[in-house]
């Protein structure tokens, strides 16, 4: 009916079979065993809520609202105790390595709980999705050692990632805009290293992390093409923590802000630099345009997730209520209003779910951890004894070839289509999961009413945390740019995103 | 908009913002804290003496009997920097709307007279529910000496800090429930510490707990749900005012905001998405505003249909403030959230309010009930 050369234009008609089908191309493409690993870490992360999250959600609410320069350290110890910060940290570094594709389904266990604590959890991994889009397998396995270490010490070691700016937000985290903004975080390149000046502010988990994956600039006027990704240690001389914000939300994750002056940085912290990024195919803009690509298309992949949770929870706050409270001599749950409120609460929590997980396969296909997913590798890593493995990664690390092959492999050969459809689908898996759990949460409120209002209940706790997951990772309306930039524009010859040109 | 063509309203308008912005504004976020940090005794005060609590009562009373609109016009200013002074005088304003109702005409002129100070004068009232739908509630016992109440009820607004409370019980024996006035002060009368809630933090509720407490008897036995309804009737465009106060609190500070703020080389009232987000919150804003001025003529005027025109007053602005709102985030990026801004505020009040008189697709089924 039709021949090859058919099926290959028609199919690359937009919308391109290629973007419309992630899942479906990832089966049979994917190690099965990832189902198993999966299926595991929400079983993980369920027992985690249950013992952990669960019994400390409120008071740890409260804790911050009475005293906002809390820091809920005995929590992180928690966490690291359980293992959490080093649960998708590759075997290879001395990590548990699950595989990244759980990533989604662990933090909407986590979510779905208490979103403040799946952020102190989660935001760990975010700098190490920074870390990694680097390709920089010696700062990887340095600082996945120190993680690792952390954990056997019982001193939790975090990261986090560190881009925002008093007068640069939106300007920080897309390319097209650093030029025109006013990008201040200043690195100047000395002799064996970089010395930093400048302030990055809400930045998610800063006062506990031990270290900060930042993007610092060696021209302000020309950061799109002067960026430097450079690892900095807490302690470090001329590096100290300044304000501590007050959130209506997620108050128990701190946001905070880093104040680099005459901070000396040593070369062997540097994760990228131009040094590097001239090195690759593309030009060095296009590096970090890629490089951003990685980060957001993983991260919002993950936010995604925990705007799922959000709209999770708060159906299932409203469930329990219904299912509770009489109204004119019949339980809630069986008006059929109420029932059909709960459906639509269901259909969101679903669709958005779909929304993240398709967002996973495109990942996982073509994104941050396609490199771990191929069979081979997978079952490499998975199969040899940890131990092995560590002695051969150690050494292999610490050669430079090992970073050369790795970024040849994952960074010059990830097509632009690739490129495209990870960041298009961290967007839309961004905006539809978390614009449904701030839905979710103003209909719980709505079905609860007076009993919604209360703390106790829980529900206006999961609407206050909701609403920052519309802003943090790029806001909804620059996400929705974002997807249009990354799979509208290409339709139409004359289009621009982010452009000046724009109006 | 409602004080539009009427020079009195114009000057409580202009008194009423002027009293937001010097005196509530500036100390909007410690005032916050409230359970958590002291209460805004003396803001509650000077808005007391400057006659922000009377608007509701006829003249007789020491009102200043301009009717509904007086009220409405004072909510949307005070709530444009801080509702929770909204929510103290709306929650007043809808307990002495049931002594009017329920013809309670000495305690009335006893309340007002003897007022010299705030707390004297204020009613706590149970505003975020309607007691038809609660299914526990306070029972009452006539004896020799009048009604006795005993039992527990939630979330009585006011209560910690008014001397009085109107609450309903059923009285043993009857089906429908009736309106009693408790003395807060007074024998088995027990009182939680105020309840941390979403919003409204400084119009603080209670739990209450009586026993054997002597109640007045407010009306007639069984008549509460009628008095409750003509107050709702009355009183829902008030409700709608405060929303209406909170969108436009929320827009301006959005606009002066984005009109400071650059990202892109250009201040980002100039990236049109952003423009197209003010524009639908200028358009909703503006139809919530005349929403609300009809419903004020109309219920001041008697005009036929004015119950139908206050609820739907309310149910619509309820909900757009709520959009709005969290829009009025939205613009202003990560320091929308914060607390050093007004704008996370306004979010919750106006989801806070949108729970007034009960559960909202409730409310909507019930006014439509009321059409057939
Ligand atoms: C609690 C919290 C935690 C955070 N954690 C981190 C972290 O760990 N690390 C980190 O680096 N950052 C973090 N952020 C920063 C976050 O990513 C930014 O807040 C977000 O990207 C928006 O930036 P901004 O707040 O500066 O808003 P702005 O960029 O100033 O944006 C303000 C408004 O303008 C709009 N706008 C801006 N440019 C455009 C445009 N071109 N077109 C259309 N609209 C536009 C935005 O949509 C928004 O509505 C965090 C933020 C918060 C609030």
């Amino acid at each position: 009916m039709v021949t090859r050369k058919e099926i290959k234009a028609l199919t690359e008609r937009e919308p391109r079979f290629d973007d419309m089908t992630s899942s479906v191309r990832a089966v049979g493409n994917q190690p099965k065993w990832i189902t198993n690993e999966i299926r595991e870490v929400m079983a993980i992360a369920r027992k985690f809520t249950d013992e952990v999250v669960r019994p400390y959600v409120l008071e740890l609410d409260l804790e911050l609202t009475k005293n906002p320069a809390y820091l809920p350290w005995e929590f992180i110890k928690k966490a690291n105790e359980w293992g959490l910060y080093t649960l998708f940290v590759p075997k290879m570094f001395g990590g548990q390595g699950y595989n990244l594709s759980c990533c989604g389904v662990f933090f909407e266990e986590l979510g779905s709980a208490c979103l403040a604590m799946a952020n102190l959890v989660g935001v760990h991994y975010l700098g190490y999705t920074m870390l990694t889009a680097s390709w920089n397998v010696r700062m990887l396995n340095k600082i996945s050692l120190d993680i690792v270490d952390g954990q056997k010490k019982g001193e939790p070691c975090l990261l986090t990632l560190a881009m925002t700016e008093p007068d640069a937000g939106t300007d920080s985290q897309n390319l097209e805009m650093m030029d025109t903004g006013n990008l201040r975080c200043h690195a100047k390149k000395v002799d064996g290293g970089y010395i930093l000046n400048g302030t990055k502010i809400f930045i998610s988990c800063g006062h506990l992390s031990q270290w900060h994956i930042v993007h610092a600039y060696t021209d302000l006027k020309r950061a799109s093409d002067n960026t430097v990704m450079i690892a900095v240690r807490t302690g470090t001389k001329g590096f100290s923590f300044g304000k501590k914000e007050k959130k209506m939300g997620q108050q128990g994750c701190p946001a905070s802000e880093l104040i680099f002056s005459d901070c000396f940085v040593p070369d062997e912290n540097v994760c990228l630099d131009n040094r590097d990024a001239i090195r690759l195919k593309r030009n060095i803009a296009g590096t970090n345009e890629q490089i951003f690509a990685y980060i957001w298309g993983a991260s919002r992949m993950g936010v995604g997730s925990f705007g799922t949770a959000a709209a999770r929870n708060a159906y299932e706050e409203a469930l329990k209520f219904a299912s509770e409270n009489e109204l004119d001599g019949q339980l809630l749950i069986n008006h059929e209003w109420c029932q059909c409120m709960l459906a639509e609460m269901y259909r969101n929590v679903a669709v958005s779910r779909a929304t993240y997980l398709e967002a996973t396969q495109a990942n996982a296909m073509h994104g941050l951890w396609k490199p771990m997913n191929r069979k081979s590798l997978y079952y490499i890593t998975k199969f040899t004894p940890a131990r092995l493995m560590e002695k051969l990664v150690g050494w292999v690390a610490e050669k430079p070839i090992a970073t050369t092959i790795f970024r040849k492999l994952c960074l010059d050969g990830q097509t632009e289509e690739e490129i495209d459809r990870i960041d298009g689908w961290g967007s839309i898996a961004k905006i539809t999961g978390t614009d449904a759990g701030n839905k979710n949460c103003q209909i719980a409120l709505e079905i609860m009413g007076q009993a919604g209002l209360r703390h106790s209940n829980r529900a206006e706790k999961i609407l206050r945390d909701a609403k920052l997951l519309q802003i943090y990772e790029g806001t909804n309306q620059v996400n929705r740019v974002n997807v249009f930039k990354r799979l509208i524009k290409r339709s139409s010859s004359q289009a621009e995103a982010f452009s000046q040109n724009n109006i | 908009m409602i004080a539009n063509t009427n020079k009195e309203l114009k000057l409580i308008e202009k008194a009423a913002y002027d009293f937001s912005r010097k005196e509530l504004w500036p100390e909007r976020e410690e005032n916050d804290k409230f359970p958590f940090g002291p209460f805004f005794d003396a803001s509650l005060k000077k808005a007391y003496d400057l006659d922000f609590f009377h608007s509701i009562l006829p003249e007789t009373y020491g009102g200043i009997g301009q009717g509904i609109s007086t009220l409405c016009v004072i909510l949307e200013n005070i709530c444009r920097e801080d509702s929770s002074l909204g929510g103290i005088i709306f929650t007043n304003s809808a307990a002495y709307e049931i002594l009017i109702e329920s013809g309670s005409e000495e305690i009335l002129k006893k309340l007002t007279e003897s007022a010299d100070q705030v707390n004297k004068f204020l009613i706590a009232f149970p505003v975020f529910s309607d007691p038809s739908q609660v299914r526990h509630m306070l029972k009452a016992t006539k004896g020799n000496d009048g009604y006795e109440l005993s039992g527990s009820m939630e979330y009585l607004v006011l209560g910690s800090i008014a001397n009085q409370a109107i609450v309903p019980a059923r009285i043993q024996g009857t089906d429908s429930y009736s309106f009693f006035l408790v003395d807060l002060k007074g024998k088995g009368v027990k009182v939680s510490s105020p309840i941390h809630s979403l919003g409204l933090h400084s119009c603080p509720a209670v739990d209450l707990t009586l026993s054997n407490t002597p109640g007045k008897l407010l009306g007639q036995e069984g008549q509460g749900q009628t008095y409750f309804k003509k107050m709702v009737d009355r009183l829902s465009v008030a409700a709608a005012s405060m929303a209406t106060g909170i969108m436009k609190g929320s827009f301006k500070e959005a606009m002066d905001y984005t009109k400071e703020r650059s990202q892109g080389g250009r201040k980002i009232i100039n990236w049109s998405e952003v423009k197209l987000m003010l524009a639908n919150m200028s358009i909703k804003i503006k139809n919530a505003e005349m929403s609300v001025a009809k419903a004020c003529q109309a219920l001041d005027t008697k005009e036929s249909g004015w119950k139908e025109c206050s609820r739907a007053a309310a149910l619509l602005t309820q909900e757009t403030a709520c959009d709005i709102t969290t829009d009025g985030i939205q613009v202003m990026g990560g320091v929308g959230f914060m607390k050093d801004f007004g704008q996370e505020k306004r979010f919750r009040d106006a989801k806070h309010i949108q729970a007034v008189f009960g559960i909202t697709p409730v409310k909507k089924i019930k006014h439509f009930e009321e059409l057939l």
